[in-house]
């Protein structure tokens, strides 16, 4: 099963983005950039289907060179190749825009390994822009069949099949090959990389291509941000610390039903 | 401004996130509303005053993709409004891509602007900030839009409903649903709560989150959990607030061993009232509630429980 | 300021933390309870490979620099000193063998690691402490083999090892000149191990007596020449001194992030208690106890690896690094006041790590002397 992963890194979203004062735009500097987790989901789920399977596993992201060291962390879990779409043409792409051209990437990959991929894999949606919209059109741009939040997946007769999480259980796809299918959380962890296999990730070098290389054009946002603002912020009220739990109950009760809460 | 509405359906009947949509889409201009493969649903929506297109079921999303592309064709709207259910979140960005429009996950606010035509709220970065979006292409907009950001609209009398007739191309199916499995039977109303009593990480194991339980259910309130509490499998993800879960804004918000990342308050910030229980000081969560109290949460909550069992006795 | 390491390594520090995050930090506190030995951490750490950093690149090690090693060995202590300990231990068994063993050796013990095994070091005994040539194991040869009798002690890793380096009498006569140092392998007859210490700290580590009960192994086993075995004991204790000295740092540096945060929201007299100049400036204090506990580590670790004299430095770096992650511990209880005394809060375990850093791998009085003796030259 050769499968094709598409990443994106994001801001740690272990560390709140807020407004830059002076610019009105998301503050990011100085966070660091890591894979977003739905990513690393995906990669980890492709990564068991080859060793189960045999085949090969792709990671390609869309990015300044920086993104590099992303996709070096991920060779260290288990990847085989990664490939880096670089380009200042393909900067602020709106989701539409970013499925068109990880389609060309798609391609450009396949013509140079002469083998096509069977599955194409992104996290369900990133920490950052949460739109979980790219899965979803790259699907329509290759007009592959499309599941998405996938928790399992297992070859079958002319294809594969996909569990996948609902509001309410889950529900069983079968397709045939290729197609698109966006992760979730599996039952189990992404991998820790050895510090062997990381060492080793870190010397790979990652091909990166420009749109020319790729045959990527850019095409139009449809989406334009016309700017930010914050939510209406909160203001801590009061704080509770006594030495019997039971006073600090009838505090708070008291306080509860004196704001007719309660 | 030309403006559908998807009403989604859940056991034949129309979703009530879908209903809110009508008052959103009446604030852009014309109105009307497509339901798929249940009358009952569309005659529901109708009473709220909007004409309603009824095509055939849907056998699956890819069979609801084809239907809805057809008719959005047909009626050529400005505006694709759905509610943002895990099924509307794939068919919105599905039929934005098919039919050349751009796509906007999870709106909080929709207003019409004369500049841009429309112009969608929505949060990112786990919800500490908000986007302004205007679409820039001549193809519809869609947009899918969380449930509570509007208020359920008026019964103001009958709209029409057409049937419309539309067939399913066979090759239109891509994947083929094979089974559908529901694990969740409980029908989890966060989103209309008055009172919602929310467990966190801290309340340590499945016993202890027992405890959330019981005080949700002695104030009459409605059950809710953090991720980490949901991927420990304390209780079901049904009850999930916060950026992947529910919105949700009752006049009453009880953290219990809630830290308060932003990826879960934001799902909270609405609430009038906030009371959390840590023991840590310093929680984040101290810093959004209205009475924050440093404790145990297994030694605080038993006694709440008794304390406001006995002022309801 | 910490430790000046490459790029590379850096990268690597971010997986150590994530695991420490995820893997450590919040299991370690129910272990700490128990006194349980925390298999499922060394299972995870050892896919990690965090079990076989001292392994050098041509046993098949990883061919980390130790400037960089003593990076991410820091970052595991912050997590929890025991666990650190425990993965330190393997280090500690294997310097003897990389010391004076010959290839074979070498090669094997490097395998077993290698392999998810452990590895202990048993110098100490009941009546041979500081006075390690006081011991009165023997090793007594019969033909081809050596017949070890006697009681170990306080032995890191023994109820888990699949390796000893045993250091034995030869010759009790002559003194440290009669102490030789063997190989014996887990489930040779006669080696069983004592119960496991119920300790004050560091309790994801576990420590036990080890009973040698004529032991026979073949002379094969034997380290180094007849006679060398003190020698080579003190050369592994030089050696493994600089790394009890990185993880009292990396203790000390949880000291100091527990009670920077802790003081930052902790309000007292309408102001954070950071603001107030006796907190702030015993934050200071912690801080450049333990930047400088951490240079004394790089000191003595660039001198190593320069292949120059290292032993004073790598005393006074266990010594100044132990007795400053006492004190930095005992300031953090001290800035949380009765939060800091209290078992709900982490820094009273971190107390309770921090007392053995001043006592194990030679006491802190062993290290003034070798400092001092350094010092003085010959009189």
């Amino acid at each position: 099963m050769n499968i094709f992963v598409c990443v994106k890194q994001v801001p740690d979203d272990y560390v709140e983005v807020h407004l830059n004062p002076t610019t009105g735009t998301p503050d990011v500097e100085g966070i660091d950039q890591v894979n977003n987790a739905f990513d690393t989901y995906a990669v980890e789920m492709a990564v068991r289907a080859v060793e189960a399977h045999g085949g090969s596993v792709t990671v390609a992201a869309i990015g300044p060179e920086k993104c590099q060291n992303g996709l070096k962390n991920l060779i260290a879990v288990g990847a085989n190749k990664a490939v880096l779409l670089s380009d200042p043409a393909l900067l602020d792409l709106d989701e539409a825009a970013t499925a068109s051209a990880l389609a060309s990437l798609i391609a450009k990959c396949e013509a140079d390994q002469g083998e096509s991929f069977d599955l194409i894999f992104c996290g369900k949606e990133s920490t950052d822009e949460i739109s979980a919209q790219v899965g979803a059109m790259l699907s329509e741009t290759l007009k592959a069949p499309f599941v998405s939040s996938v928790v399992e997946v297992e070859p079958v007769e002319g294809g594969v099949k996909a569990k996948q999480e609902t509001e309410s259980g889950y529900a069983v796809y079968e397709m045939a090959l290729p197609a698109v299918l966006t992760v979730a959380k599996p039952a189990y962890d992404p991998r820790y990389p050895t510090i062997k296999s990381k060492m080793a990730a870190r010397k790979a070098t990652i091909p990166m291509l420009t749109a020319a290389d790729a045959g990527a054009v850019k095409q139009d946002n449809r989406v334009t941000c016309l700017g930010y603002s914050e939510p209406a912020k909160r203001q801590a009220g009061v704080r509770i610390q006594e030495k019997e739990a039971a006073d600090a109950v009838a505090k708070a009760v008291a306080m509860m039903a004196e704001a007719k809460a309660i | 401004m030309k403006c559908l509405v998807y009403v989604e359906t859940h056991e034949g009947k129309a979703q009530g996130g879908s209903l809110e949509l009508l008052t959103a889409a009446a604030g852009l201009g014309e109105v009307k509303a497509v339901v798929l493969g249940s009358r009952e649903a569309a005659e529901q929506t109708a009473a709220y005053g909007v004409d309603v297109l009824l095509a055939g079921e849907a056998c699956c999303p890819d069979a609801a993709t084809a239907l809805l592309e057809h008719i959005i064709g047909e009626e050529k709207p400005q505006v694709v409004l759905m509610n943002a259910t895990l099924a509307a979140k794939d068919l919105a960005p599905r039929l934005a891509h098919r039919l050349g429009g751009g796509c906007v996950t999870d709106a909080v606010a929709v207003e019409a602007d004369e500049a841009h035509g429309v112009v969608f709220t929505r949060p990112a970065y786990g919800g500490t900030v908000l986007e302004r979006l205007a679409l820039t292409s001549a193809a519809p907009a869609f947009a899918t839009v969380r449930s509570g950001s509007f208020a359920k609209p008026e019964q103001t009398g009958n709209g029409a409903v057409t049937e419309v007739d539309v067939a399913v191309a066979e090759d239109a199916i891509r994947a083929r649903l094979v089974e559908t499995v529901t694990e969740i039977t409980e029908m989890v109303n966060l989103e209309g709560a008055d009172i919602v009593v929310c467990g966190g990480r801290g309340m340590g194991d499945a016993q202890g989150f027992k405890l959330v339980e019981e005080l949700a259910d002695v104030l009459g309130g409605v059950v809710g959990a953090t991720r980490p509490a949901i991927e420990e499998g304390w209780i079901s993800r049904a009850h999930q607030i916060g950026q992947s879960g529910k919105m949700v804004a009752p006049k009453l918000y009880i953290a219990c061993g809630v830290f308060g990342a932003m990826q879960h308050i934001s799902g909270a910030m609405a609430s009038k009232y906030i009371v959390a229980i840590n023991k840590d000081e310093a929680a984040s969560i101290f810093d959004v509630a209205d009475v924050g109290i440093v404790g145990d949460v297994h030694e605080i909550l038993p006694l709440m429980i008794e304390e406001i069992r006995k002022r309801k006795a | 300021m910490a430790y000046i390491i490459s790029e590379d390594a850096k990268e690597l520090l971010k997986d150590a933390k994530e695991f420490c995050q995820n893997e450590i930090v919040e299991q370690a506190k129910q272990y700490d309870i128990t006194g349980e030995w925390p298999r499922e951490i060394y299972e995870k750490a050892i896919e990690m490979q965090l079990h076989m950093m001292d392994i050098p690149e041509e046993y098949g090690g990883l061919g980390l620099s130790h400037i960089d090693q003593a990076a991410i060995v820091e970052q595991i202590a912050w997590a929890d000193a025991g666990v650190a300990v425990t993965l330190n231990g393997n280090g500690l068994a294997l310097k003897p063998v990389l010391v004076a063993g010959n290839e074979e050796q070498k090669q094997k013990c490097c395998d077993i690691i290698a392999n998810g095994g452990w590895g202990a070091f048993a110098l100490t005994e009941p009546d041979a402490g500081c006075d390690a040539a006081n011991g009165k194991t023997t090793a007594v040869r019969e033909g081809d083999e050596y017949v070890l009798n006697g009681r170990k002690c306080f032995i890191t890793n023994a109820s888990v090892a699949d390796f000893f380096v045993v250091t034995a009498m030869t010759n009790r006569t002559i003194g440290t000149h009669g102490m030789s140092a063997f190989l014996v392998y887990k489930g040779t007859p006669g080696l069983s191990v004592g119960r496991h210490e119920n300790k004050m700290g560091v309790r994801c580590s576990t420590t036990s007596d080890l009973v040698l009960d004529n032991v026979r192994i073949p002379v094969e086993n034997r380290l180094g020449e007849e006679g060398t075995g003190f020698a080579t004991a003190m050369k592994t204790l030089d050696l493994a001194r600089t790394w009890c000295a990185v993880i009292g740092v990396g203790l000390a540096q949880r000291c100091i992030d527990e009670a920077a945060a802790y003081s930052k929201q902790r309000v007292q007299f309408g102001k954070p208690i950071c603001r107030h100049q006796s907190i702030e400036f015993k934050l200071a204090d912690m801080e450049i106890r333990t930047e400088a506990s951490r240079q004394l580590c790089a000191h003595a670790i660039t001198l190593a690896d320069m292949g120059m004299p290292f032993s004073k430095e790598s005393a006074a770096a266990k010594c100044f690094s132990g007795d400053s992650v006492v004190q930095t511990a005992l300031d953090a209880v001290q800035i949380l006041g009765g939060y800091g005394y209290s078992r709900e809060y982490p820094v009273e375990k971190l107390l309770r790590d921090a007392k053995i850093f001043q006592i194990f791998e030679g006491t802190n009085e062993i290290q003034r002397m070798v400092v001092g003796r350094a010092v003085i030259g010959k009189l």
